[in-house]
């Protein structure tokens, strides 16, 4: 059964041709410049071709020889030369966007891990002191005119981490370290996707990049930084124990309760996610209901087996994760 | 040298020469004919047929895959489903369609087009295709069974590995790959000696037709690049197999070493495919213009150049996994650098297009529909061979869309106005010029419509290998505009079909020479008889027919009672010595049957080395043993000591 | 099909040439740049990989024993004085001679193999400890494939020299064989520094 992304849910177009980062505006600008002379290129080339196809020719005109080879010869090495001369400039051009968006962002930069698994993100906020780390999944905070900085890990298979509209991607290998990085013009939701086939349920591999303003990005973090509410209200209550004595606990960290599998994503701060499993559903109640009755319905091949729940069960649980914002 | 007997072998006047090489070379009648062929034309034709059905099944999986793209949440295809589908599609159009049929053309064209009788290896050349057949069916049987692999045409580890991709999938993957790296393998070794060997006299390297340049300079390619696939594929399925750990990381391994081995080979093997279309535009400009083809020593430094540049550009398809940045920009400039070439062969043919006097035939419809889609897709190569620009559109659809801009305008457009072109000479029929034109246009219209929203998809953010994608992304009305343009192509390409069965039966006779052309096959039947040319024709330019408008030079004393050719020098063709080719024998087919075994028991266990390998050898033996010697001039005098 | 008049005559050309004459040794040549490849693949995923590891051989791995190694590379070198001989007499036509060198050289090769067998065991590695292991083990597997063959071809054939019947071209044959003769022993060479002197000396 389809479930589909409410198309208000993203506030900016999932594009590179919508740049909110210097990155993507340099590279954006090296496309268009190389767009309009392929586009130009190739007018030239099928004018030249139409018209050495259909000119009128005269009836005594020879096919070869001597009076036609100079005009021949001279628009030949005249195209190789303009050609030559077409891809020495995007070369340069090429190195010198290539070396702008590379350059070391200094020391002010944040820092966020984000490893790929099959099929979610991994988002961890690092500080010098790990206290004072955060863990999320699928949902990355930026501040807005800041640079950040991201560690791109896998521990499965090569994914590929790409938010078009911030910043051209980077593989993320078992066994290496890739980094990237990007600074967030203005305020926005972007989505990315992941970039590299990486099984069953790549296509529905997503995250968002939520650029906000530095005081409301501090607020957010160190919400996240925060341990799990204990509920208060008592169906709440109920749902944590159903969470703690079925199988959720095998995948599932909540901080600040004795759930610490890192198999899936952590859930401390579910309630505060735009989307559910990455990226692919808004994180509404019935959609959290279903996702947890049948989570091979909306991504065959998910690791996540479908849960055999009482009403009652899933109506507590559903409510316990609620408050986890 | 013992002494050469007199007439009976060579009889002189023409009738009996032909009756006699026709029972010498003729192919046995029936099946069993068939089976033990070595003649390259019955190879060749059947080559060529079997590489269409797998362009027409490829064709299918995509067109199943555009249905389950055409919308958002599409319920056509699972992901499990969709996974193999793309990567059926990519492995059938790379290694069951795109070099098997460029190679079969040659193998059919080559040895007719230098004015030899077979080409250098005739039983190799046979085991070559038998390999070949029995691995595109190890392919879809696995396919239809439900192992079909589905990790891509380039199954990156680790996620082929044995880790998350266990059962046989990957392994048939491997292997499959194996079957057609031989076969391509083989062809390559059969062009070249026989470019090398086998040519007319008077055919000196500068003489040679440029679509044989064109085979000579893909089949070194082959040569150089087949084998890292070779390799890189075996290291796979030993990592699978006997848990090697060549891609673990864990253990040292290292998932890149697949993705520089495996482009290495994967870079030039999409020039593999170009470089015999480029051949085939020649020669159709040089007849559709009745003039030589503009600035031929540009012409063939240019297909050498193409041939190896190609080599260093492999790592223009890394550009995301965080290699050094120096190192890449080495390789942005060799992947635009490789424009030049290709770029002058396009300007001497609209050169060659102004000076002469071009028929609007079929044949060249195709090339000029070819110079436009491979320009388009030309150009966008120039764009992702920049690295800043290649790191957004990497991995989405623009790429999707460039590389089918250039394959589809740089092999497959030459390729149809090819068939048109040779169609006669393979079948002594013309195909229809009317339905050719209706089958061009449909193509035109509907590559351009299938693939040119691909471009702006990538820009909006669309990955590849996806099997759906949610309604919120907007990508829908583009997809959807995309695959009513594959509904076009499958038309077009219906109708090709249906052109070709019709013509079979009804088609105009077509004569030696139906288009007025230059070059040697043309001097022969359509058919050709399986002799292929009555005597060997001596050349003394590079458009013999033109230049010799009525009789043609040609020499005799080659013996018509034993498959006689001649070997000549390399550079200049003078005549160098006599060889006995083989008759029909069953022991390649027999041969590829043992090397089937081989490789399909070792994906189940290593055992299959030690089943296989011995079979392998006794078939060898049985082609290698020499049979039926009683030739007086080439006993040996035995003298035991 | 067009009309055509002889201007020459090639009746009188030799059915039996040796080296580059010889549609075979461009065959063999073909044979030799593919196998070539694969070694060459080898060796590149040898030093590629060993960037993975801080010692070579990784740790734990005793480096591999050289004695057999040794003795090996010697004979293969050694082997091309019987196999050269053996070629020269083929391009006489001196039957006794080739005779003589390709059983000298079966023996030759069939004492190859078996050491063959010893020489995996002196690597002292397994091929699933690690990617040293696996790499080791592949170069060594796909020069062997090359020593099997190149042996039963040379066997056969000298089954083919006694047995009979000969036919001239059967000796232009022997030459071709001892060119892929040359081929596998002297790319051992270079293999054997890799495989079996480089971890000593890296």
């Amino acid at each position: 059964m389809p479930l589909t992304l409410a198309s208000t849910l993203v506030q900016q177009a999932h594009a590179s041709l919508n740049p909110a980062s210097p990155q993507v505006r340099l590279v954006d600008r090296l496309g268009t410049a190389m767009f309009v002379t392929a586009a130009v290129v190739c007018l030239l080339v099928f004018a030249a071709l139409l018209w050495a196809a259909l000119r009128r020719r005269s009836g005594a005109e020879p096919v070869a020889g001597g009076r036609q080879e100079r005009p021949m010869k001279t628009a030949v090495l005249l195209a190789t030369g303009v050609t030559t001369v077409i891809l020495f400039v995007f070369l340069i051009f090429d190195v010198s966007v290539g070396r702008s968006i590379t350059t070391n962002p200094g020391n002010d930069a944040l820092q966020i891990r984000v490893t790929g698994h099959q099929w979610w993100w991994e988002v961890q906020y690092r500080d010098s002191l790990p206290k004072n780390w955060a863990t999320t999944a699928n949902e990355i905070h930026v501040p807005v005119g800041r640079p950040v900085v991201f560690e791109l890990r896998s521990t499965d298979v090569i994914h590929s981490f790409w938010p078009p509209n911030l910043s051209p991607k980077r593989d993320q290998i078992p066994g290496n370290e890739n980094s990237l990085w990007f600074q967030a013009d203005s305020a926005g939701v972007y989505r990315g996707q992941c970039a590299e086939f990486c099984g069953h349920q790549h296509a529905k591999m997503a995250f968002l990049v939520v650029a906000e303003p530095a005081d409301q990005f501090e607020g957010w973090l160190a919400r996240q930084r925060d341990t799990a509410q204990t509920p208060t209200d008592s169906r709440a209550r109920r749902g944590k124990d159903v969470f703690m004595s079925a199988s959720c606990v095998m995948c599932h960290a909540i901080s600040g309760t004795s759930a610490g599998s890192r198999i899936g994503p952590d859930l401390t701060h579910l309630a505060s996610r735009r989307t559910l499993a990455a990226g692919t559903l808004p994180n509404t109640r019935e959609n959290l209901t279903g996702w947890i009755v049948d989570p091979q319905a909306i991504k065959p091949g998910v690791k996540m087996p479908p849960n055999q729940l009482s009403g009652p069960e899933l109506l507590a649980l559903v409510a316990y994760l609620e408050t986890l914002k | 040298m013992t002494a050469i007997p007199a007439d009976p072998a060579r009889p002189t006047d023409d009738e009996s020469v032909r009756r006699q090489l026709d029972e010498t070379w003729r192919q046995t009648p029936g099946l069993w004919g068939w089976l033990t062929s070595v003649d390259h034309k019955s190879i060749g034709k059947r080559y060529i047929v079997t590489a269409m059905v797998f362009f027409v099944l490829g064709g299918l999986e995509a067109g199943v895959m555009r249905a389950q793209l055409a919308r958002p949440e599409n319920s056509v295809l699972g992901p499990d489903a969709y996974n193999q589908f793309f990567t059926m599609h990519g492995m059938t159009m790379m290694f069951l369609f795109a070099v098997p049929v460029m190679t079969a053309v040659g193998l059919y064209l080559v040895p007719l087009m230098i004015g030899a009788r077979n080409v250098a290896f005739p039983r190799l050349n046979a085991y070559g295709y038998w390999v070949y057949l029995a691995g595109g069916l190890f392919l879809y049987i696995s396919f239809f069974l439900n192992t079909g692999p589905d990790t891509g045409w380039f199954s990156y580890v680790p996620l082929a590995g044995p880790e998350f991709s266990p059962g046989k999938r990957v392994d048939v993957y491997a292997q499959s790959i194996t079957f057609t790296e031989i076969a391509a393998l083989v062809a390559a070794v059969e062009l070249i000696v026989t470019i090398f060997k086998n040519r007319a006299p008077g055919m000196t390297l500068n003489r040679m037709p440029l679509f044989v340049w064109a085979m000579l300079v893909q089949a070194f390619m082959v040569l150089f690049a087949m084998p890292w696939v070779a390799t890189v594929t075996q290291l796979l399925a030993m990592d699978r197999l006997v848990a090697t750990h060549f891609f673990n990381p864990a253990e040292g391994g290292d998932a890149l070493l697949w993705q520089h081995l495996f482009w290495f080979f994967g870079h030039p093997e999409v020039y593999i495919i170009l470089t015999p279309g480029l051949g085939f535009v020649s020669m159709i400009v040089a007849t559709f213009t009745r003039r030589p083809v503009y600035g031929y020593p540009a012409m063939v430094l240019s297909l050498l150049s193409v041939g190896f540049l190609s080599f260093g550009l492999w790592v223009h398809h890394m550009f995301a996994t965080g290699l050094p940045q120096l190192g890449q920009s080495f390789f942005t400039a060799a992947s635009m650098m490789i424009t030049i070439p290709s770029g002058i062969q396009i300007f001497c043919w609209i050169a060659t297009i102004w000076a002469g006097r071009p028929r609007f035939g079929v044949p060249f419809l195709f090339v000029l529909g070819f110079v436009v889609i491979f320009v388009i897709g030309g150009v966008t190569g120039v764009m992702v061979a920049s690295v800043a620009f290649d790191q957004q559109v990497h991995d989405s659809y623009f790429v999707v869309a460039h590389f089918h801009y250039v394959l589809i305008g740089g092999a497959v457009f030459p390729l149809l106005g090819a068939f048109y072109y040779w169609f006669p000479k393979i079948t002594g029929r013309m195909l229809s010029e009317r339905l050719g034109r209706w089958n061009f246009w449909l193509l035109f219209v509907g590559v351009n419509l299938t693939f040119f929203p691909m471009h702006q998809l990538g820009l909006e953010g669309m990955p590849r290998r996806v099997y759906t994608y949610l309604a919120g992304t907007g990508w829908g009305p583009l997809n959807l505009l995309a695959t009513i343009g594959a509904v076009l192509v499958v038309v077009g390409v219906l109708l090709f079909v249906i052109n070709v069965a019709v013509s079979l039966r009804r088609g105009a006779l077509a004569g030696d020479d139906p288009w007025g052309a230059d070059t040697l096959e043309w001097a022969t039947s359509s058919p050709p008889p399986p002799y292929n040319f009555a005597h060997i024709p001596v050349v003394e330019g590079r458009a013999p027919l033109w230049e010799q408008p009525g009789e043609l030079p040609a020499v005799s004393g080659l013996r018509t009672d034993v498959r006689d050719v001649l070997v000549t020098t390399l550079l200049d063709a003078r005549p160098d010595s006599l060889h006995r080719h083989p008759p029909p024998t069953i022991w390649p087919l027999l041969t590829a049957i043992a090397t089937t075994i081989l490789f399909v028991t070792l994906i189940f266990t290593p055992w299959g080395a030690v089943i296989g390998t011995p079979l392998l050898l006794l078939t060898l033996l049985g082609w290698g043993w020499p049979h039926g010697r009683d030739h007086q001039e080439q006993r040996m005098v035995e003298q035991t000591g | 099909m067009r009309s055509t008049r002889i201007v020459a005559d090639v009746a009188r050309l030799p059915r039996t040439v040796f080296g580059h004459r010889s549609l075979m040794w461009w065959g063999t040549i073909g044979f030799i740049v593919i196998e070539g490849s694969t070694l060459f693949i080898c060796v590149a995923s040898y030093f590629y990989l060993r960037r993975n590891f801080s010692t070579w051989p990784p740790e734990h791995v005793f480096r591999p024993g050289l004695l057999i190694p040794t003795i090996q590379a010697g004979l293969m070198l050694l082997s091309n004085i019987p196999m050269v001989s053996a070629d020269r007499a083929s391009r006489r036509m001196d039957i006794r001679g080739v005779r003589i060198g390709f059983l000298v050289c079966s023996a030759l090769a069939v004492i190859m193999t078996v050491l063959r067998w010893f020489e995996f065991q002196s690597l002292n590695v397994r091929w699933d400890s690690n990617a040293y292991g696996s790499v080791a083990w592949a170069t060594l597997t796909a020069h062997g494939t090359l020593l099997l063959l190149e042996t039963a071809e040379t066997m056969a054939f000298t089954v083919l020299l006694f047995k009979g019947p000969l036919e001239e071209r059967d000796l232009a044959g022997a030459s071709d064989n001892a060119l892929y003769w040359y081929f596998m022993t002297g790319v051992w060479i270079p293999l054997y520094v890799v495989v079996f002197l480089s971890p000593s000396i890296m």
